[in-house]
């Protein structure tokens, strides 16, 4: 992922909101106990979470963190980060706290969650930053005028742009003005978005531009022959596919495998868990998650699939393979709407919910042709039924 | 009217209602260089704020981060970017068509940096 890859290491390798950043360093420096917290403010993808990570860093702090929308009582918040905001290590080294997604916690007052920002910002030995997405909720503001208060924007086009063109330069892709224009305008300046976007027109390689660095295959197969998770891990980090193309991918492997039934289904629990996760990311845009997806996979997916000669696969399914899928699933179709007439009920909740435990029953003495007279199947659909029977 | 953001300039006497506003939507003010519209500046806010108390339209151009001068003229994102909803920030069309662009605005920042 050239997101990952290129995530900013130091302040200055950010880009946008420098007036923002050059504050926040400022402060930090300046800052001592009974100092002002900071609030940073502004829409996803802007740099908060990024900023806050490599302040910690530039000033040789540890830093701890807490996603505020998921802790939400002041009992939790006060058990997982009291401590830290109330003392100091044994060296008197300072910690950096930093609180993400704190519209999160203010919408629920009866939580007791403000209280215990409010009190944590008077009372703490350590400088704290809160970050928020909706700047204009008056939680937010009433917090921001005790705070000092910094307002994150995406950054201007331009900028977009040049950061673009180095990261095609360093990736050696062969990219046209004209693309890269359409990259930045159709990120509206979400950053991340950009060069998602950039990385997938450049595995796209027809008429467009070509990926030279890795071939997605190669880096699957690296995956599936990969003796631990660390080394799964770098094999699925160079695999130039945007993430949910990845998780395809893999299903589009799994599912062609000849992977024992247990072992399938435990190999598709784990893809459903990190296409849950990319649903998350998405609807969210709270892509800071999207680290985890690769973790994921590399530690919960390679231990099932290890050894069970999993390739990847490029091919299509075979023609008859995909005739055969059609035919039943128009003769599923059929038999669905003839049941959901019969039983009043819908089309798809026969599909999902009766067939089913109809075509099992199908093996049992009499019930097959009974079915069939009662929903008027024609010979076409004795072979069909005897299929399903015997699965 | 034109606004560099990120740089003082000057207004007439706008009467205390604007003056106050203009505060409230954090310009600063300094007796002697002006106004600027900076980091903590509400600049959507402040520029309706203006365009009412001096009745005509105003412009803002963004500031290159190399050479201070203003960056939007000849810029080709000109009628997509939303001056007033992007960090006041940018680069010159100078500044931002060579190979070395990024490195030089990176060096740049990483002079103006504190700590």
């Amino acid at each position: 992922m050239w997101v990952e890859k290129y995530r900013p290491k130091k302040i200055e390798e950010m880009i946008g909101n420098e007036d923002c950043r050059n504050v926040a360093c400022l402060w930090l420096k300046k800052w001592k106990p009974g100092g002002k917290a900071m609030l940073l403010m502004g829409p996803p993808g802007t740099g908060k979470t990024t900023l806050a990570t490599l302040l910690a860093k530039q000033f040789g702090m540890n830093i701890v963190e807490l996603n505020a929308s998921d802790t939400r009582t002041k009992d939790k918040l006060d058990k997982k980060i009291g401590e830290a905001i109330r003392t100091v290590n044994l060296f008197g080294e300072r910690s950096l706290i930093f609180l993400d997604e704190v519209d999160g916690l203010l919408g629920r007052s009866d939580y007791g969650g403000v209280e215990f920002i409010k009190e944590a910002v008077k009372l703490t030995q350590n400088p704290i930053i809160m970050a928020a997405n909706d700047q204009d909720a008056d939680e937010i503001k009433k917090l921001g005028s005790v705070c000092v208060a910094l307002t994150f924007k995406p950054p201007p086009p331009r900028e977009v742009e040049v950061y673009l063109r180095r990261i095609a330069r360093l990736e050696k892709a062969e990219v046209s003005d004209e693309d890269i224009v359409a990259f930045v305008t159709s990120a509206g300046g979400d950053l991340r978005h950009a060069i998602n976007s950039l990385q997938s027109g450049n595995t796209i390689a027809s008429g467009g531009f070509k990926d030279k660095s890795s071939a997605v295959g190669d880096a699957f197969e690296a995956f599936f022959d990969s003796a631990d998770p660390a080394a799964a891990l770098v094999a699925l980090r160079s695999v130039s596919l945007p993430p949910i193309e990845k998780v395809r991918e893999l299903y589009r492997c799994l599912v062609r495998s000849s992977l024992p039934p247990e072992k399938l289904s435990d190999a598709l629990e784990v893809l459903s868990r990190a296409d849950m996760l990319m649903g998350k990311i998405m609807k969210n845009q709270e892509w800071r998650l999207l680290r985890y997806l690769d973790n994921l996979l590399a530690q919960e997916l390679l231990p099932i699939i290890r050894g069970q000669n999993v390739r990847y696969a490029t091919d299509d399914l075979p023609f008859s393979t995909l005739l055969r899928i059609w035919n039943d699933s128009k003769k599923v179709k059929e038999i669905s709407l003839r049941y959901a007439r019969r039983s009043h009920t819908s089309g798809s909740g026969a599909r999902s919910q009766d067939l089913p435990f109809l075509f099992s029953l199908c093996g049992a003495k009499g019930f097959r042709e009974q079915l069939e007279k009662t929903l008027d199947l024609d010979e076409t659909f004795e072979k069909f039924l005897q299929k399903e029977a015997g699965r | 009217m034109k606004i560099l953001l990120g740089a003082w300039f000057t207004l007439p006497r706008l009467g205390t209602a604007s003056f106050s506003s203009l505060m409230k939507q954090g310009v600063e003010y300094d007796r002697a260089l002006g106004f600027k519209m900076g980091a903590g500046t509400d600049v959507g806010a402040a520029l309706r704020t203006l365009r009412s108390a001096l009745g005509e339209d105003v412009e803002l151009n963004l500031r290159c981060v190399v050479c201070g001068v203003e960056a939007c003229p000849g810029c080709s994102y000109s009628s997509f970017c939303d001056r007033s909803k992007v960090s006041p920030i940018c680069l010159c069309a100078e500044h931002s068509s060579g190979i070395d662009a990024f490195e030089v605005y990176q060096k740049t920042f990483a002079a103006t940096m504190v700590g």
